[in-house]
């Protein structure tokens, strides 16, 4: 049983009563989540990469335009995480609309 | 005079739906889709093998070179600055290719060439396809007027044609990107690295206009 924090995820979820919280232990997790980063590039506008992540990730305007601007201004964001089935298909499309993307096992 | 896209609601069969239109003359439709054309080109030739570097320069390469704006006129004038791209990439193929289709796994190379190989082949078609359709799409006479499918096609071969075009002029940087109008007030009217920055300019104009539009159609 792994007791560090970086092997624990927490996931929160709302209840009638109170917040309920569930801890996950990353250890028996079926899939270990990888994650697919947009880097910065200087030829994409900011105003197509958030057109981007709202069509492409169904982001609403305000999580497309804070991951936009962690691109643009931190040089790359972490843009989705899941399986690497998921990353891998998730980089290929935004490579698909020119975007700078990879995807890597979450360290 | 270009006008950039506006976002127009209109009743198409009775159905609320929105249109994306933009004025462009004959001569701006015709330098788009004559790039786009030639981005197409560049994508859909085959990788060429290392010993093939000396290979006559296409119709394109002879239109956008391999000009440095930053003075360097030779691919090896600039290859010092593309530390992030590994070696064995590097040289085998044209760097704007490689921008289109970055190394997908930068920690791990086995990942990365299983993404290659399984993933290339059909970006590439993808992207050859949707260019083709965009030049397509301006080839038509009149102003255009798009349906958000095709603004979505339009938009994207804008971007690989920037994409191409900014990895020929030698942009690396935030900093480069911002810099090309004062480096173009320090050319000569002659020299064809100036029409390049303009058109680059253009493009970079009529793109946001689109982006901005297709986002405010989201609202």
């Amino acid at each position: 049983m792994g007791h560090s924090a970086m092997g624990r995820r927490v996931v929160v979820t709302a209840s009638p009563a109170l917040d309920e919280i569930v801890e996950v232990d990353a250890d028996i997790a079926p899939d270990v989540p990888w994650i697919t980063l947009v880097w910065n590039d200087p030829v994409n506008l900011m105003s197509y990469v958030t057109f981007v992540f709202q069509t492409y990730f169904g982001y609403p305007r305000s999580k497309a335009e804070k991951l936009m601007m962690d691109v643009h201004v931190e040089g790359r964001a972490v843009v989705s995480n899941g399986s690497r089935e998921q990353m891998e298909r998730d980089a290929e499309a935004l490579q698909g609309y020119g975007l700078w993307a990879t995807f890597q096992k979450d360290d | 005079m270009a006008r950039g896209f506006k976002v127009r609601r209109v009743t198409v069969d009775g159905t609320r739906a929105l249109r994306y239109a933009a004025r462009l003359d004959a001569a701006e439709r015709a330098l788009v889709a004559g790039l786009m054309e030639q981005v197409a080109e560049l994508i859909g030739a085959p990788v060429p093998s290392p010993e093939a570097d000396d290979a006559p320069a296409d119709e394109f390469e002879a239109i956008v070179g391999r000009l440095g704006i930053g003075g360097a006129d030779s691919p090896e004038g600039e290859a010092g600055s593309r530390g992030e791209r590994p070696s064995h990439i590097e040289g085998q193929e044209d760097p704007a290719i490689r921008r289109l289709f970055p190394i997908a796994n930068r920690t791990d190379p086995e990942a990365a060439a299983e993404f290659a190989r399984l993933s290339e082949a059909g970006l590439r078609q993808r992207k050859f396809d949707n260019l083709r359709r965009a030049a397509e799409l301006l080839g038509r006479g009149g102003s255009v007027e798009l349906t958000p499918a095709d603004a979505q096609v339009l938009l994207v071969a804008l971007t690989d044609v920037r994409v191409v075009l900014g990895e020929r002029m030698g942009l690396r940087t935030d900093e480069d990107a911002a810099g090309l109008e004062a480096v173009a007030a320090t050319l000569e009217e002659s020299d064809p690295r100036l029409q390049f920055i303009l058109v680059y300019d253009f493009l970079t104009w009529l793109q946001e206009s689109l982006a901005t539009a297709l986002l405010r159609g989201l609202d």
